[in-house]
């Protein structure tokens, strides 16, 4: 759908050195990602360990980091393990009544599409 | 296609593509205020699998992208979304218009069960994603209504 799109410069694999699991404790796509402190404006983190660092300065759900950052899910998770490992963010778990669909949100998300 | 996908990625029947395999594609449709509508892609190549288990927790359902002229290459995304027992259905893609299967030769080669809805779609064109959106969502909706405790 983004066929004008040359897409990211960097291979996406470079920006995890190569790795498709992040470290450490798994977590899912509706974990909150939040920047822990202020002491984030660290010279040797890329550009894209920082915006995730800027864009959780509000608690962001996992899948919505990668949004923002236009970068595939498992990308992104890598990156965030990262950074959890180095202290820089917190990822907390969902409640687990938020996974649960009931029959009210499939009418509404159909509604909806129909309108888009 | 990356050198490294070289002999991994069967192009033999598929001579006009010349796009990389992206290990995973993200949509986030804002529906309404209160409702986000996630979609993601993912390459039906075995060695991607391990995203799969994570991405169907939850989900309301799957849509399985079928390009005909490799139809057995969608045999184990078929199975892998009737084990997991989610609501999913099959997306025909069609090039320029064309759809050299119909969906009965499709609903046979696959043998599917004939409540699994087989849609004609170009996954690059907007309009044509968001009818097989609707019929996907349908789909799931009807599954879960008519058989309770059933997902598939």
């Amino acid at each position: 759908m983004t066929g004008e799109d040359p897409g990211p410069l960097v291979r996406l694999f470079g920006l995890t050195g190569g790795r498709a699991r992040p470290p450490g404790e798994s977590f899912n796509l509706v974990a909150i990602v939040t920047t822990v402190g202020t002491t984030f404006e660290q010279a040797d983190l890329t550009p894209e360990y920082t915006a995730v660092l800027r864009t959780c300065r509000i608690p962001t759900p996992v899948a919505d980091v990668a949004a923002q950052l236009r970068l595939p899910i498992n990308i992104t998770r890598v990156i965030l393990g990262d950074l959890r490992r180095e202290g820089l963010v917190t990822i907390e778990r969902p409640k687990p009544a938020a996974q649960a669909i009931d029959e009210r949100i499939y009418r509404e998300v159909l509604h909806a599409l129909r309108s888009l | 296609m990356t050198d490294a996908s070289a002999g991994i990625d069967d192009l033999g029947l598929i001579p006009r593509k010349t796009t990389t395999t992206v290990a995973m594609d993200f949509g986030r449709v804002s529906l309404d205020s209160e409702l986000i509508l996630y979609l993601f892609g993912t390459p039906g190549q075995h060695r991607f699998w391990f995203m799969w288990d994570d991405l169907v927790r939850g989900a309301i359902g799957a849509v399985v992208l079928v390009d005909t002229r490799r139809l057995a290459d969608s045999f184990p995304a078929v199975d892998y979304f009737e084990e997991a027992k989610l609501p999913f259905v099959i997306g025909l893609n069609g090039w320029e218009g064309q759809y050299p299967h119909n969906e009965e030769e499709v609903r046979d080669a696959l043998t599917l069960a004939p409540h699994i809805p087989i849609v004609r779609t170009d996954a690059r064109q907007r309009e044509s994603v968001k009818s097989t959106l609707i019929s996907l969502v349908e789909h799931a909706l009807t599954m879960r209504v008519s058989v309770p405790g059933r997902r598939g």
